[in-house]
């Protein structure tokens, strides 16, 4: 459990009210890993979804493109939301880090059966998305706007 | 006097013996090279476009790896002095013979295969002081002497 105070400081979750965030808070989980370890893996299921809280990453394309991130509340995972899916990309930890999680699974039925906070989370991932990754290909973007 | 005394007689025993060793380590050492020969070519071929090239890289790994114990022992303490620069240089070698831009998991494996010390959190080092950035079509440069900016956040 991750109080809410924490959750809200992260743009993905800026726009949900207190009702909302109790939900994720029950959810959520901390974990860590350390400098060099692979976080996920492009391919396998898609059961994850990471904010950053500490530390830097490396996103890596099966092309060998990449973006880092450097700032906390960075997304990774966000395929866990579109079921069934594996991920697209690998992570790895460039220094140690610190998480917060959500299951894929427990997160994808809580934003059906609540359309609304749904919205909200898949607007705001979209938005992170986009921004981050001028690259991102078009298959991505429909499966994104699929699982909204 | 014939047959096995003979062969006696004439240290034949031992002279059979030596054969078969010398007959032994021969093939053992060809097959030795043979194994190696395609990833010395690789390597060669990947790497040692020109013999300075080569002697500045070989260089650059073996000052690396007598570090590397050390540096390796405690990955919790902070990063020796020093230590970016050497691993900087290193890093630049590596990428003169990549396409710049270059893809950043591969400098990080060829990097890692070279035995190059916190490969991850000295490129990461790199990136927040702005040495390295990487562009928005998901590959990196080196910046140059003013440019301090990372556009990856």
């Amino acid at each position: 459990m991750i109080p809410i105070d924490e959750l809200k400081k992260y743009e993905i979750l800026a726009e949900l009210d207190p009702g909302e965030l109790k939900f994720l808070s029950a959810m959520a989980e901390a974990t860590q890993a350390r400098e060099g370890e692979v976080l996920i893996q492009a391919g396998l299921p898609a059961r994850t979804l990471y904010i950053l809280q500490e530390g830097d990453l490396m996103v890596a394309f099966p092309d060998g493109r990449a973006i880092t991130l450097h700032k906390p509340g960075g997304v990774v995972g966000w395929s866990a939301l579109v079921s069934p899916a594996g991920y697209t990309a690998s992570v790895t930890c460039l220094t140690d880090c610190t998480f917060i999680t959500f299951s894929g699974s427990e997160l994808l039925r809580l934003v059906q059966r609540n359309v609304a906070m749904g919205t909200k989370i898949m607007r705001n991932i979209s938005k992170v998305l986009s921004r981050r990754l001028p690259f991102l290909q078009e298959k991505d973007r429909q499966r994104l706007r699929k699982g909204r | 006097m014939g047959g096995f005394s003979a062969i006696s007689a004439g240290n034949g025993w031992l002279i059979a013996a030596l054969g078969i060793s010398v007959v032994f380590f021969g093939l053992a050492s060809l097959a030795f090279i043979i194994t190696y020969f395609p990833r010395a070519i690789r390597w060669w071929n990947d790497h040692a476009k020109s013999p300075k090239y080569t002697v500045q890289l070989l260089r650059s790994l073996f000052s690396q790896r007598n570090k590397k114990a050390t540096i390796r022992a405690d990955t919790r303490e902070g990063h020796e002095p020093g230590e970016l620069d050497d691993v900087e240089e290193a890093l630049r070698l590596l990428t003169t013979h990549m396409k710049e831009p270059f893809k950043l998991p591969r400098l990080i494996e060829v990097a890692e295969q070279r035995g190059l010390a916190r490969v991850h959190s000295n490129i990461n080092r790199l990136l927040v002081k702005g040495t390295m950035v990487g562009g928005t079509d998901g590959l990196f440069r080196w910046a140059n002497g003013s440019e301090n900016a990372n556009h990856n956040d």
